[in-house]
């Protein structure tokens, strides 16, 4: 029998006793007990008649005071207290963990095309591959041919010239995305659909629809002022998987043409001058040939001119459909669907910003509650040292 | 067993359950107080504020611990200790009880006898002894809120208590 258990015997006694107090009969083995119980109640002390009025008079005033100063919101007890909001934390954290692991899972990698409006123009130190540089200028619409950073030096060869900042920049992108192979096709079809609407051409595309091996591929080419409203297209009729975007700065090699062409053009005008003073045919006929060579070296160049103003002025992207978990359709991208998008995200920032604050706030929160329980446990064990030796 | 069981903290009469709670306990709160301090004046003030906690947590009181009674004897009892504590440092234990007993009234003489025995019994048991026989006796809690009040099981409750009446019988050389 451990210390805490009791015989049937004083079980029963004990029962009695709960009947007694209750005023309820018990029978005669426990009337002794009744007994007791009525000398230690008629023994215990009494308010006396001054007290109890008093009393009185100030629980009436207290009970009577309240009620009159204000009706009390009703409050919630520690405990339940504690379960409201620990149930709220313990919510807000699931939440949060819900959300940001959705939200993380299917986001994509989020690549946001280029916003521009014409052909990037990259600094000379941007030269060769570059991901991506930052919008500057477009080129006009005609002008003529002349050394880039040689303003004013015009020439009537070609109808073309770089921007007025002076560089001429090459561009390339290379986009992948991802759908599902039952939409391939019909994302194949946009692809050429939406190159045709920013006036570029397909240059050359391979599409094949093979259960989980589909796959389609397209090499694009868009004027560069059209790229970046392409990208954004592009972007949007599947999931970006990567994009990859790249400058050549092409203006030393287009500045060199142009120097060459006026050497040349320049030396054909001698040639024609000389041509007219000629004294005897041989000369003339030698002249002429000259002539003529310079001619067709004028037209190579012109040529050249003509191809590197072209690669400046068209943007190539290679763009590769690949099957996958699409999460973005080209119909989900609503307005509609965005804003629920953007409230989750807000969502998601607002409960982050609250788990970093309960972070914070939790180990004190945790300290304090721990000194509270030490000075409690503390204060109750003084109170039972002070009835032991009262 | 007790007059009011529950205490709202909001919904109809809340200061009418309060007002009826005073009026059922204020007599054995300060019967308890005043046995566990032995001191009148202290006891009375013991007793006001003991009701004034009450009255100011009451809406912290929770129906699913016990009976509003016990609960007012666990604040009654925290603040008696809290004055003993506080009459221990300053060393100032008085003992006055015998002036705060019954008032004299028209019984037999062997049971005014009896009646002192058991209190001079009372008197010589362990302070913790003569707590838990009051709680109740007097307070007439059952023995799962005279653990929460001691802060001890159920069980061991009714094994101190078992215990004290024993020990109060020897006091009183009763013989069962």
């Amino acid at each position: 029998m451990s210390r805490d258990e009791l015989s049937a015997q004083q079980l029963a006694e004990l029962a009695a006793l709960d009947r007694i107090l209750a005023r309820e009969p018990v029978g005669e083995e426990h009337l002794e007990l009744a007994a007791l119980v009525d000398s230690v109640r008629a023994g215990a002390p009494r308010m006396d008649g001054g007290f109890a009025a008093r009393l009185d008079a100030t629980i009436a005033q207290r009970v009577a005071g309240s009620g009159a100063r204000r009706a009390r919101l009703p409050r919630l007890s520690p405990r339940r207290f504690a379960f409201a909001g620990g149930g709220l934390v313990a919510a807000a954290v699931a939440l949060t963990i819900v959300i940001s692991g959705g939200l993380l899972n299917s986001r994509e990698p989020n690549f946001s095309p280029p916003a521009t409006s014409g052909p990037r123009l990259a600094s000379p130190s941007a030269a060769g591959h570059a991901r991506v540089v930052a919008p500057t200028a477009t080129f006009g619409a005609t002008a003529s041919p002349a050394p880039l950073g040689a303003s004013g030096a015009s020439n009537s060869a070609t109808s073309v010239t770089p921007s007025a900042h002076g560089r001429l920049v090459q561009r390339g992108s290379t986009l992948t995305l991802a759908t599902t192979p039952a939409t391939m096709q019909a994302v194949a079809n946009r692809v050429v659909a939406a190159t045709e609407r920013q006036g570029g051409v397909v240059e050359s595309s391979n599409v094949e629809i093979q259960g989980s091996a589909s796959y389609a591929s397209f090499s694009l080419a868009v004027p560069s002022g059209r790229l970046g409203s392409l990208i954004a297209t592009l972007s949007g009729l599947a999931s970006v998987r990567a994009l990859t975007q790249s400058t050549n700065d092409i203006t030393d090699g287009y500045n060199q043409e142009t120097a060459r062409l006026a050497d040349s053009v320049a030396e054909r005008a001698a040639l024609l001058k000389q041509l007219a003073v000629a004294a005897t045919a041989a000369d003339a006929t030698s002249i002429q040939n000259q002539i003529d060579a310079l001619a067709r070296r004028i037209a190579a160049e012109h040529r050249a001119i003509d191809r590197l103003l072209n690669e400046g002025h068209t943007a190539t992207v290679q763009v590769n459909v690949v099957p996958g978990a699409s999460t973005r359709h080209s119909s989900a991208g609503g307005p509609l669907s965005r804003a629920f998008h953007d409230a989750l995200h807000a969502l998601e920032e607002i409960l982050a910003i609250a788990l970093i604050a309960l972070a914070i706030v939790l180990p004190f929160a945790l300290c304090a509650l721990a000194l509270w329980w030490a000075a409690t446990s503390l204060r109750q064990r003084a109170r039972e040292r002070a009835m032991r030796t009262a | 067993m007790t007059a009011i069981a529950t205490l709202p903290a909001s919904g109809p009469g809340p200061r009418e359950q309060f007002e009826a709670l005073y009026r059922s306990s204020a007599a054995d709160i300060y019967a308890y107080v005043a046995s566990l301090l032995r001191d009148r004046t202290a006891a009375e003030d013991v007793t006001s504020l003991a009701f004034e906690r009450a009255f100011r947590r009451r809406a912290l009181f929770d129906v699913h611990r016990g009976s509003a009674r016990a609960w007012l004897f666990a604040i009654a009892r925290n603040a008696a200790l809290d004055e003993l504590r506080r009459r221990q440092r300053s060393g100032a234990l008085r003992h006055d009880v015998a002036d705060d007993s019954a008032q004299p009234e028209e019984i037999d003489s062997d049971l005014a006898e009896r009646r002192l025995l058991v209190r001079d019994g009372l008197a010589t048991l362990e302070p913790p002894e003569r707590e838990v026989i009051l709680l109740k006796f007097v307070g007439r809690l059952s023995n799962a809120e005279l653990g929460r009040v001691l802060g001890c099981s159920e069980s061991n409750a009714g094994t101190r208590l078992h215990r004290a009446i024993e020990r109060l019988r020897e006091a009183c050389g009763v013989t069962r």
